[in-house]
């Protein structure tokens, strides 16, 4: 399936980013799926697309390992969605895995822009 | 996610949908928002999404069922399969139901006879002491309680010894003035102390209760069937022989006494029993040949005690015998445990040849689907993904083929109980038999069993083979030597199993048809007995002797008897009476003495039985004065008078059972060895005293000699007591012929189900080489063209299909029959009698498969013979 013209700038995620991506997302608070990509896209500056093709089962893997819990609510429009919200694993999980994230992209960052030559 | 999650993936699903619809909503209206027109906005939307369908899948294989719908679609695609060869499904299906249905029901009937333990704590614990005279069945409830005590007092094994005597006829009388027979056990006081019984209400018997104490226990059936289930019946009297007994307690449930075959209905203190059954609790560590070594020397005992009150030299030989009976009394089990586990050997031989018939069937399926399989190697599957299918086909094959088999098991089971319950009244079963979890646990284990056996030979078959080879155009060069050197191997292991069939089919049914021709002194069929109970409305003396001569005329009077007369007891009704018998002025040893039979017969019993008279005279209505005659027979003559001329010399009756007073009695006549209790009978001895008697008559059956068919005089001989008597009730009408059939139950029942299960195997087998050979015609269509191009005539053709099923068959014979010799000599093991010529039976056996065969191979020759050469070149 071809992809719109208009995507092409943006840069595709790596599952276990978008698990950490999506946990952070929900530190915010409850959220149901369109609002986590949205939320995800927006506070990237629109350059992170989240296909939904990775979200939902994302969604659903972190659910199956109690990082967060979801629950059938109404939008401000009056529209069921399912909320999904951090669980306390989950806040927990989020933490280690910034920490990991941190280290590994400070190890990329030093290879990619070395400071000094020694 | 749990099991529970599964069942309710529907609606997950259902949620799913629903989450994707609603972010599809939110990014719609989100777009109108922006002011995007809003058709265009679905479009965008939709388009932004993605593929639905595709991500719904990606997201539910996150749920983590893959295997399991990996097994759905694996089980969708092999019913499919399953439903587009419904002839193959059928088969395999049916053979299978018979195969798992037999061995079910059989089981069924193993475990409750063998198996089951009973409700008891500790039951590999108890035994049973048996008593044993040389030649004759053991048994239990001929312990004085003199023996009891004895034993109680001086052993050194049994940590506990408790009894009982069953009274089988006990009347019953509950609220009601009308009486029923009942079971009541006459139990000592530790009985339920010992047997670690509880009771299900109220207490039990116990020591503080005496002999006199008028109290009874009541079983669940009772207190269910007329208590329904009332707390308030502790306390409540009923009536049992006449006595009144207060109810203290009710048994649980699932106990109903010591044996299998009976329940008892009330248990009452024993005070008085003239007959105990034992059982014993060993002590912890006893074994049973210490506890038997030790019984040996203190039945000195009871043989003492016996002795002394008897006058029967063969007391001396009397055994004591210490069995186990965790699973109830031993008396059922030594007479259907050898047959039932004969049968368990024999239908577990059929399965094998459903089995072995289901996967020679699966093996040319498969080498037909060998392209396919090759296709799906070639294209990326893993060989355990395939294998898998392959299981998953056999399993669902295995599983149809069990719930049809649970269904065949429930009328199998039905129909093996009334085989067994048509026997003798006294030995009549009433087995509690159902679905007991060993027993489906049984048959799941053997469908299982079954499944992984004949699903994992196709598989690998097909795997062997090479995908390369599979794929060229012609697919005939796909089977390999292996899958074809199986294919033969299995329809030969069916030739052979069903010749093992065939031959024990034969040789229990010829057994039978040898017992039920075999001479009883008495012609068996065309003899209707008619029994009637004058006892009821009271009419005993000269009365009753004038009422039943005016029976006698009248019988002798109906239309298609020739001729009537009585007897008591009538042969192998099951019961009978003995006394030994000393000639006039013949000394005799002591140790000489053996029992004689005695039968009262009426005015032309031997012509009515057609019983040769060698000589003397029968009695008659006129020796009415005269009672003090007899008639011997040949080897009673023999044995106390050797060469002499019995006749007007005087026998002497004594020890004869009920009476004391011994008799003499003037030897009239001379009659042929006849059958008195069992159809097998080593030594007939036996006394025949006139039944009519000076102002009396022994009260016994009708006997109607018939020309026409014996149950068509059935309603006149009704009429004719009815006319002269009608307060005497008729008891009961039967043939002799059934009064036979009914002491041959077990034999009866190998017969007809060997028989049956013979012809099944039979049918398989042919089913088998059938399939193997229509499928090499199939296979070589060309190759036989090319021969008949060649210049082979039909017949040529024709001829090497059959020498193919001959080759086959005569492989399978020359493995059955060792295979059925040496069974052979294993069943012998546990039939207590040689039995008909075996070789005779296995070579009919062997007839019979190759008759089978030879029918099998005709549709296939066929074919074979009407292959048109051009056509089948055309083919390739």
């Amino acid at each position: 399936m071809a992809k719109p013209e208009g995507y092409k700038n943006r840069i595709e995620l790596l599952q276990g980013t978008l698990d950490m991506l999506i946990l952070q997302t929900l530190r915010w608070g409850p959220q149901h799926g369109y609002g986590i990509a949205q939320a995800i896209r927006a506070g990237s500056g629109e350059v992170l697309q989240v296909e939904t093709g990775s979200l939902y089962p994302a969604l659903h893997r972190l659910e199956k390992q109690s990082w967060i819990r979801s629950e059938w609510k109404s939008t401000e429009h009056n529209q069921r969605a399912k909320y999904y919200e951090l669980t306390a694993a989950g806040r927990k999980h989020l933490a280690a895995e910034f920490d990991r994230w941190t280290q590994l992209s400070a190890a990329i960052a030093g290879l990619m822009e070395p400071k000094e030559q020694s | 996610m749990s099991i529970r999650d599964f069942l309710n993936r529907r609606d997950k699903d259902r949620e799913l949908d629903e989450e994707i619809q609603a972010h599809l909503s939110m990014a719609i209206r989100d777009r109108i928002e922006r002011g995007e027109d809003p058709r265009e906005a679905e479009r965008a939307a939709c388009r932004e999404f993605g593929n639905r369908a595709l991500i719904q899948e990606t997201t539910r294989n996150e749920w983590g069922w893959g295997w399991l719908e990996e097994f759905w679609h694996d089980a969708r695609y092999a019913f499919r399969g399953m439903r587009s060869n419904p002839v193959f499904t059928a088969v395999a299906v049916s053979s299978l139901a018979l195969g798992i249905g037999a061995n079910t029901a059989i089981f069924t009937l193993v475990y409750a006879v063998l198996l089951r333990p009973l409700p008891v704590a500790h039951p590999e614990q108890l035994v049973e002491l048996l008593q044993k005279y040389p030649g004759e069945p053991r048994g239990n409830g001929y312990w004085s309680e003199r023996s009891v005590d004895h034993y109680r007092q001086h052993n050194h094994v049994f940590a506990s010894i408790t009894g009982m005597g069953i009274d089988n006829r006990a009347q019953l009388r509950i609220d009601s003035p009308e009486s029923r027979f009942g079971v009541a056990e006459h139990v000592l006081n530790n009985y339920f102390v010992e047997l670690g019984i509880r009771p299900a209400l109220g207490r039990l018997i116990g020591p503080q209760d005496g002999k006199d104490n008028a109290v009874t226990v009541i079983s669940w059936n009772l207190w269910a069937s007329r208590f329904h289930n009332d707390p308030a019946v502790l306390g409540k009297t009923i009536h049992i022989d006449n006595k009144p007994m207060a109810i203290i307690g009710v048994t649980p449930r699932e106990f109903a006494g010591m044996r299998i075959d009976a329940k008892t209905d009330v248990w009452i203190p024993a005070n008085e029993v003239n007959g105990y059954n034992l059982i014993a609790r060993l002590k912890p560590g006893v074994t049973l040949t210490q506890a038997r070594a030790e019984m040996e020397q203190l039945f000195r005992f009871t043989i003492e005690e016996r002795a002394a009150r008897s006058t029967d030299p063969l007391v001396q030989q009397l055994r004591v015998e210490v069995e186990p009976c965790g699973t109830g009394f031993s008396k059922i089990r030594d007479r259907m445990g050898d047959p039932l586990t004969l049968l368990m050997a024999v239908v577990g031989v059929l399965l094998l040849l459903a089995c072995v018939n289901v996967a020679s069937m699966m093996l040319a399926r498969g080498a037909a689907r060998a392209r396919e399989m090759a296709l799906r190697l070639g294209l990326g599957a893993s060989r355990g993904r395939l294998i898998r299918q392959a299981l998953t086909e056999a399993l669902l094959l295995s599983g149809a083929g069990t719930l049809a088999g649970a269904v065949v098991a429930w009328f199998g089971t039905g129909l093996l109980l009334r085989i067994i319950a048509s026997g003798r009244p006294a030995e009549r079963i009433q087995l509690e038999v159902g679905p007991e979890p060993p027993v489906l646990l049984f048959a799941a284990a053997v469908a299982m069993l079954t499944g992984l056996l004949f699903g994992l030979v196709p598989a690998w078959a097909a795997l062997r083979s090479l995908p390369a080879f599979a794929l060229r155009p012609s697919g005939r060069t796909s089977e390999t030597r292996f899958s074809r050197y199986i294919g033969r191997a299995l329809v030969t292991a069916q030739v052979a199993l069903s010749v093992l069939l065939l031959g024990s089919g034969a040789l229990f049914i010829s057994h039978l048809l040898h017992l039920r021709s075999a001479d009883l002194g008495f012609r068996r069929d065309h003899l209707l007995l008619v029994n009637l109970d004058p006892s009821i409305p009271g009419i005993r003396g000269e009365q009753l002797a004038q009422i039943y001569k005016q029976f006698l005329d009248r019988m002798n009077t109906i239309p298609g008897v020739r001729l009537a007369s009585l007897s008591a007891p009538t042969p192998l009704h099951g019961a009978g009476a003995s006394g030994f018998g000393t000639a006039e002025g013949v000394p005799q040893r002591f140790e000489e003495r053996r029992r004689i039979s005695i039968s009262w017969v009426g005015p032309r019993y031997f012509e009515t039985m057609n019983t040769p008279l060698l000589a003397g005279r029968e009695f008659t209505l006129q020796d009415h004065s005269n009672p003090r005659i007899a008639i011997i027979n040949s080897t009673v003559a023999r044995h106390l008078f050797g060469d002499r001329d019995p006749l007007g010399k005087r026998i002497t009756l004594d020890g004869v059972t009920g009476t004391r007073e011994p008799s003499t009695y003037e030897i009239v006549g001379v009659a042929g060895d006849t059958n008195y209790m069992e159809i097998r009978e080593k030594e007939r001895r036996g006394i025949f005293l006139p039944a009519f008697r000076t102002g009396r008559v022994t009260a016994g059956t009708f006997l109607l000699r018939t020309d026409v068919d014996p149950e068509s005089v059935t309603a006149a001989a009704r009429r004719a007591v009815a006319e002269i008597a009608p307060t005497i009730p008729v008891t009961n009408i039967t043939t002799l012929t059934e009064q036979i059939e009914a002491t041959i139950v077990t034999e009866r029942l190998m017969a007809t189900l060997s028989g049956f299960f013979a012809v099944l195997g039979a049918l398989l087998a042919g089913i088998g080489i059938y399939g193997l050979l229509a499928y090499t015609v199939a296979r070589r269509t060309n190759e036989i063209g090319i021969r008949m191009a060649l210049g082979a005539t039909r017949a040529g053709v024709v001829s090497m299909i059959v020498k193919e099923a001959l080759v086959i068959v005569g492989a399978g014979i020359a493995v059955g029959i060792p295979i059925a010799l040496w069974g052979q000599t294993l069943a012998a093991k546990f039939l207590a009698e040689q039995m008909a010529v075996p070789v005779t039976s296995f070579f009919l056996g062997s007839l019979v498969i190759l008759a089978v065969a030879l029918l099998a191979a005709y549709f296939p020759a066929q074919r074979a013979a009407a292959v048109d050469p051009m056509e089948s070149l055309r083919h390739e």
